[in-house]
């Protein structure tokens, strides 16, 4: 009998047809396994692939047109070939320290993503923030990883990756906070439900304010986690590649996934506090009221578009602009972002408080 | 230090202001024209938007070694008989790659190039011993592929090999019919 327990999990056991009383923890595991297998995993095949597509269109090249039909299993061969490079270097304890964070925010997080009404595994009062300090473990893990490394290339870089995350956490958290104004609390599902499905109805576009905590939201997280086209220091132009120096095979591809996961978090999370999440029309939702699977499908679908087109703008404007150093960085995230993000706060906080009075 | 008027207002709240916005919109307003102008390229259009990188000659991109443009630079290959063992190309190779090992030949004026030997792992391709070879022996091939297994297969022998005694004995014995000849015995 099915019917007990949260959202997700009937949800879960409907898909299934499951019978009977499982175990949360046992459809938890089954649930992030399967958001690993089909959601991470392709996410990150796409991604590359039309990151390194369209960067070859913008720039006139051909890019990757080997590997499959138009070089659509590129970042599956990339992947074999990293799996078969061993590094000759034995794992330190450094190394492991570096693995070991790394992993757990890419591993710690995915069940707090949010994925439709009924996909919310963690929907408490500060689900918002647990992104956000998942990427701050990122950052931290990068740090770690450039700590590790035995060369001064390395040490240099953790400490560019470190003042570089700090300087974008800042603004990061004040425009998250300009989102809990709107809607009146961190949790997805309020997050979810005060913005509509028409664009009119989505945060950003329901004042200048919103708008403008959602630029620098997506900003700040870029610089946060030293995402292109913030990812001067860890490019090889920048000391040897900084914290990436020597770094390749198992460690590399570990890290290339660490870097596609971030990216794809916080434009999943962009899309939720500011692009409506994943609302469908009031008139989908009477039609789907009876078919909880269905519902959830194209809410998800929905969201991953919305998120999906994030990620091409951010690579649109990667690909075509020049990279800036760690120095230019940190300045324009605490003297440009900073105060963007405090000035929409206060006047998102105004705007609130006018609604109210008025 | 900037006094240019009455109207001078920098440094005042208002102009630092502006400016600071000033700076904020322009680098926006570029970093969209950079995004506008990007479009063309994406959907190929106009006559200077194709890609202008070369596809690697191979089955996949249909193209063969014989489109290559008539002056690139493959792999060397040495015409021992035309060479004459003046090692120009070997003081010229910036990598000293190139090594000559002569002895005196059937002539003595002749140059026997017992060995000559092109390390195309030291190679750069730069092209300074072809140009330099006066014979014309030394040339660009269009062979690109060189890819090896074991280092020591990169290296290229095109020497003759060492004269061996029974060589030198036929040799001296030639001359000496020759010098009779000339004699007029």
């Amino acid at each position: 009998m099915s019917g007990q327990g949260p959202a997700w999990a009937i949800l879960l056991q409907k898909v299934f047809g499951l019978q009977g009383n499982y175990p949360n923890g046992l459809l938890a595991f089954v649930a992030l396994f399967f958001i690993y297998l089909f959601l991470i995993v392709p996410g990150a095949w796409i991604i590359s692939y039309v990151d390194r597509k369209l960067g070859a269109d913008f720039q006139a090249r051909v890019g990757p047109n080997r590997a499959g039909p138009s070089g659509f299993f590129q970042p599956l061969a990339d992947f074999l070939k990293l799996m078969q490079k061993d590094s000759q270097e034995k794992i330190t304890t450094s190394d492991l320290l570096w693995i070991i964070v790394f992993s757990s925010a890419l591993y710690s997080s995915v069940a707090v993503i949010p994925l439709g009404s009924s996909f919310l595994m963690v929907d408490t009062d500060l689900s918002a923030f647990i992104p956000f300090l998942s990427a701050l473990v990122l950052a931290l893990g990068t740090m770690l990883l450039g700590f590790s490394r035995p060369t001064v290339p390395g040490w240099f870089g953790a400490i560019k990756v470190a003042g570089q995350a700090f300087s974008g956490a800042f603004p990061a958290l004040i425009s998250l906070l300009t989102a809990g104004i709107r809607s009146g609390g961190f949790r997805w599902s309020h997050l979810a439900n005060s913005q509509g499905a028409s664009p009119m109805d989505w945060a950003a576009f329901s004042n200048p304010f919103q708008f403008l905590a959602l630029i620098v939201f997506m900003i700040s997280g870029l610089v946060m986690m030293c995402l292109p086209p913030m990812e001067g220091v860890v490019l090889p132009i920048n000391m040897n590649g900084g914290v990436t120096a020597h770094l390749y095979g198992r460690r590399w591809a570990i890290f290339r996934l660490g870097r596609f996961y971030a990216s794809f978090l916080w434009s999943l999370v962009a899309s939720v506090l500011f692009l409506g999440g994943w609302q469908l029309p009031e008139q989908v939702n009477d039609l789907l009221s009876d078919s909880l699977i269905l519902k959830q499908s194209l809410e998800s679908i929905l969201l991953l578009s919305k998120t999906f087109i994030m990620m091409l703008i951010v690579i649109w404007v990667s690909r075509v602009n020049p990279r800036t150093r760690v120095d230019q960085v940190t300045d324009f995230a605490w003297k440009v972002l900073s105060p963007f993000a405090l000035l929409a706060l206060v006047g998102s906080a105004i705007w609130a408080g006018w609604g109210l009075l008025i | 230090m900037g006094g240019m008027g009455a109207l001078d207002m920098s440094g005042s709240l208002f102009s630092t202001t502006l400016s600071y916005l000033k700076d904020v919109f322009s680098s926006v307003r570029s970093i969209l024209e950079s995004c506008v102008t990007a479009i063309p390229y994406l959907f190929s259009a106009g006559e200077n938007r194709k890609e202008v990188t070369e596809q690697y000659p191979d089955p996949i991109s249909s193209r063969t070694a014989d489109d290559l443009p008539s002056r690139s630079r493959g792999l060397l290959f040495n015409d021992i008989d035309r060479c004459t063992g003046c090692r120009e190309c070997e003081k010229i190779c910036p990598n000293k790659s190139i090594a000559i090992e002569t002895q005196s030949g059937s002539d003595p004026a002749k140059i026997w190039v017992s060995l000559f030997d092109i390390d195309f792992s030291k190679c750069i391709f730069c092209g300074l011993c072809v140009e330099e070879c006066i014979p014309g022996s030394l040339v660009h091939t269009k062979q690109y592929e060189g890819a090896v297994y074991v280092l020591d297969d990169l290296k290229a022998s095109f020497g003759r090999g060492g004269v061996t005694p029974e060589m030198q004995a036929r040799w001296a014995a030639n001359r000496r019919t020759h010098e009779n000849e000339e004699v007029g015995f």
